[in-house]
């Protein structure tokens, strides 16, 4: 086994230490709020005969630990678990949602990236120039504009006032159909692609910056490069470090959803579930989307990893 | 609990709203409106009007994020919600007796399956006389039978496991039901454990009943024989299987069972993901009004800021105005909506915790002179224009003014304890406490004689407690606060904290969670709808399975008897009156439920009015010409 190999190994032995650490803190705090789930789930109009019966029934009356044991199981046979409040599995309400959250992000990250990088560049090489003062002012702008308010400013002025777009995200299902109907995910995902942006660019312009100043730029000038390869062959690649540890951080959300966007476009997706779920302590998702959020950190660190060894030849894995 | 009981404050939270603003509310204060003649709605009902057409596509939101998730009328605990219960199940499967199309809560027999009732034996059976009238859209009438088969697969339900119905309280409906068969097609006979107040039974028990297809259900599995459901064996596997089929979302609008419907509507979409709907005329409904429209869509909505911009785009015709956007109901108007709102039927209340030993809450607040004081201090008619924002009417006790029933206190309208800081004050100084306002007020006079603190209140002790209240909607948040600023003024410290609403109702109750008891004193966690029929069994009763506060009163738990078991039509009225002035609780403004619809959409005004008690009755809408 080569020396990548063993180091993935040790690592997705290390993450499953971790979501078995993840999934017993989420499982004893959700037990530790609530003294009786079959309350939070029926409601105050249940009687309490109809709690009791349904605590009994789904074992919520147990020791905890067996309770954890029992969830375990059922997690081992991919089971997890059944929202009463939602009628459903849980299984099929991550499927429902997770492709299209995946798909609303992903697009906006990808979009911000391909954005940021030219922009963190030109504002570097570009350094206290009006072009740069004026990008970082937007820069700031957008990025402390709360992620709601840009939303609604661009449904009033583009859906409403000039009647250009539609002020909803797609209502299709699947994400061939979201694919399928592109002109009501510009501003959903336009909304979420500005703030990337801003931040973005910010650690892109601060990376160009410092490796501006490093003696292999002057050294590739002094070989009598052009600015342009000089840019585009040493300076992009080394500055582009933080985007990679960044983009990595920015998995879990990929799945995970955006629950502002979702919320404002009318775009249901994994992060409004999972809040829906909290409003309504809905045990079973809220565990399994607390498992899949810790499984795609650990997952979006080990490939921010792997890919910054694989840009950046200092970089070692062990 | 359906008709019969209780929808949880979230449905109230809910439409309350607590969203972002639905856009720029740049309206002056002079078109910020409504209210409407009568005082107790919010804008106008529009009269009917135009000439009707046929067809078209009605476009409608849910609530967010509550769309209906259960079709078969036999409701879990876990999915009983309105939405399910009235947007849903009521639409396709009528229920044996249906409300007036309407806001007012009461029984219409133009909407009901069956005639009024009548009781004998001492109120002990009940004979059901079914209207021939209605039919199922497979041709075959609505029988004595479909009544039977609901109540024997609900008793097998309820059997199984008492969450299996979100409307069960052990020994009342169908615990009360010793037997119940068909005396013939059109005649179903209950006999029943003991006897109750008719009226009680009949609004708020039989009106749980929406009878079902035993022709076509009686079957344990797809392709299974049919079932002879009198057989609890048999009516135990029939539920299982009809409930396992409502579990398979993805085919309420392709399974045959959920075809086969009475009401004026059949599903014919529906996203088990978002709970986006969408009906079509059932073109065999037998009953009043035959749809008019051509389709109706049931729009899912993840945020009440979302629904609100696809209604002021034109992309709705008919839609909720959030609390938080009343300001442009002027600008929805000049768009060509019109704009009503009305209170649901229900009660919104401030709860004393009477189990608190803390402080010596529990001897302070059995004291009636201290409780009237504290209703002293609330001010209805400044909340309702701060913090409602005019969408909001008085309510002094457990049966609001509005809407009207048949069963509402002539003096419901009648704050017995109006806003008055000096008479709180009096109160107070006149049974031994000296009054600090801004500081703390203490008790000078122990004892049990006349101006005295009271049993159990030694020399000393101050009026200071605490209160926990639900972090959403805001307006629990500002009503609370404006108590504890008037309680200030007459030397009570209120302490207050915010929980969530489900923290509030697993925490605080003394019936389920007693070990509690010492650390709460108030908790306002929003309220309850109450049915047609509006007792507050089991809510003020001592033994009340959600008294939360432990109030208990021998005057009170004798007319809530009365009001279920008694003889009495008029006893609920009685007890409502009774209540409203022996204080269990402070009685909160009831809040106006907004809705605007396109213009072009008219109909019997009830039929819009309805909206604002959940309820849907799109069968009486068309578009004009």
């Amino acid at each position: 086994m080569d020396a990548i190999g063993a180091y993935l190994l040790r690592r997705l032995g290390v993450s499953l230490v971790v979501l078995i650490g993840i999934s017993v803190l989420v499982f004893v705090l959700l037990h530790t709020i609530s003294s009786s789930p079959g309350r939070a789930v029926l409601g105050v109009q249940a009687s309490p005969a109809s709690v009791a019966a349904f605590d009994h029934a789904h074992g919520y009356d147990r020791p905890l630990p067996l309770q954890y044991l029992s969830y375990l199981g059922d997690l081992l046979h991919g089971d997890l678990g059944y929202s009463y409040k939602l009628n459903q599995s849980v299984v099929a309400l991550l499927g429902q949602n997770s492709g299209r959250s995946a798909l609303l992000t992903g697009v906006a990250l990808v979009l911000a990236v391909v954005v940021a990088i030219p922009l963190g560049i030109l504002q570097a090489v570009k350094r206290n120039s009006a072009i740069d003062n004026g990008l970082t002012a937007l820069a700031f702008t957008l990025y402390s504009i709360p992620v709601f308010f840009l939303a609604l400013v661009l449904i009033e002025v583009f859906s409403l006032r000039l009647d250009l777009l539609p002020s909803q995200g797609s209502q299709a299902t699947t994400v061939l159909g979201v694919l399928a109907d592109p002109v009501s995910m510009i501003l959903p995902v336009v909304t979420l692609t500005a703030v990337s942006v801003a931040a973005f660019s910010r650690y892109m312009r601060s990376a160009a910056l410092d490796n501006l100043a490093q003696d292999y730029i002057r050294v590739a000038r002094a070989k009598g490069l052009s600015e342009r390869q000089v840019i585009g062959r040493h300076l992009l690649r080394n500055s582009c470090l933080p985007i990679i540890t960044l983009v990595g951080l920015s998995v879990p959300a990929l799945l995970a959803g955006n629950l502002i966007v979702e919320t404002v476009f009318n775009y249901p997706g994994l992060g409004l579930l999972f809040f829906n779920s909290l409003q309504k302590e809905d045990y079973p998702v809220l565990m399994a989307y607390s498992l899949v959020v810790g499984a795609l950190t650990v997952l979006g660190n080990l490939v921010a990893d792997v890919a910054l060894a694989g840009v950046d030849p200092r970089i070692r894995l062990r | 609990m359906r008709r019969a009981a209780f929808i949880s404050a979230a449905v109230i939270a809910a439409l309350l709203g607590s969203s972002a603003c639905g856009g720029p509310s740049g309206q002056k204060a002079a078109d910020t409106p409504q209210v409407s003649a009568d005082g107790a709605g919010f804008g106008t009902l529009p009269t009917e009007r135009g000439t009707p057409t046929e067809g078209g596509v009605v476009r409608i939101a849910q609530s967010p994020g509550a769309g209906p998730n259960y079709i078969f009328p036999i409701t879990p605990a876990a999915n009983g919600s309105v939405y399910n219960v009235y947007q849903l199940q009521d639409m396709l499967f009528r229920p044996l007796y249906g409300n007036a199309v309407g806001a007012d809560p009461k029984i219409d027999a133009k909407e009901s399956l069956a005639a009024e009732p009548t009781f004998s034996n001492g109120n002990k059976t009940v004979t059901i006389p079914l209207n021939d009238t209605f039919t199922w859209s497979d041709g075959k009438k609505v029988s004595a039978d479909d009544v039977v088969f609901y109540v024997d697969l609900l008793k097998a339900a309820v059997k199984e496991d008492a969450a299996n119905f979100g409307n069960y309280t052990p020994g009342y409906f169908p615990d009360s039901v010793a037997s119940v068969k068909a005396r013939d097609a059109t005649t179903v006979e209950m006999t029943l454990t003991k006897a109750f107040n008719p009226q009680f039974f009949l609004q708020n028990q039989l009106s749980l009943i929406s009878p079902l297809p035993s022709h076509a259900w009686n079957k344990a599995s797809v392709d299974g024989p049919a079932l002879d459901f009198t057989v609890p064996a048999n009516a135990k596997a029939i539920y299982d299987f009809l409930a396992k089929q409502a579990g398979q979302l993805t085919t309420y609008a392709t399974n045959p069972l959920w075809q086969v419907v009475d009401g004026p509507w059949r599903l014919t979409a529906y996203n088990a993901n978002t709970s986006a709907l969408t009906m079509k005329p059932n073109e065999a409904y037998t009953g009043p009004q035959k749809p008019h429209i051509s389709e109706l869509q049931q729009v899912a909505f993840t945020s009440e800021s979302a629904q609100f911009s696809q209604l002021r785009s034109g992309q709705l015709e008919v839609g909720a105005v959030p609390f938080t956007s009343l300001a442009q109901a002027p600008a929805l108007q000049r768009k060509g909506f019109d704009v009503y709102g009305y209170p649901s039927f229900g009660f919104a209340y401030m709860i004393f915790n009477f189990k608190n030993t803390t402080g010596h809450f529990d001897k302070i607040i059995a004291q009636p002179y201290v409780r009237q004081a504290l209703a002293h201090l609330q001010d209805q008619p400044a909340l309702i224009k701060g913090v409602f924002r005019t969408a909001a009417v008085s309510s002094y006790g457990p049966v609001p003014a509005v809407p009207k029933t048949d069963f509402t206190p002539a003096d419901a309208a009648e704050n017995p304890y109006p806003f008055d800081v000096a008479a709180a004050k009096k109160l107070l100084a006149d049974h031994g406490w000296d009054v600090v306002p801004g500081g703390s007020t203490t008790c000078t006079s122990p004892g049990t004689g006349a101006g005295q603190c009271g049993a159990g209140i030694p020399a000393g002790t101050p009026l200071t407690w605490n209160m926990f209240y639900g972090n959403q909607p805001a307006v629990i948040e500002q009503q609370v606060t404006a108590l504890i600023s008037a309680a200030k003024q007459v030397g009570i410290t209120i302490s207050s904290s915010s929980k969530t609403f489900n923290y509030l109702i697993q925490n605080f109750s003394t019936v389920s969670a007693k070990v509690n008891n010492d650390k709460w004193a108030m908790v306002d966690f929003g309220g309850f709808s109450v049915s047609n029929y509006p007792t507050t069994n089991q809510i003020m009763n001592t033994e009340g399975s959600y008294n939360f506060g432990g109030y208990s009163d021998p005057k009170a738990d004798e007319l809530i008897q009365a009001s279920v078991f008694g003889d009495d039509s008029q006893a609920v009225a009685k007890e409502a009156s009774y209540l409203s002035k022996s204080v269990p609780a402070i009685f909160q403004p009831n809040v106006d439920q907004v809705f605007a619809w396109s213009n072009k959409l008219s109909g019997p005004p009830g039929s819009f009015a309805s909206l604002t008690q959940y309820r849907l009755n799109p069968e009486y809408w068309y578009f004009t010409q």
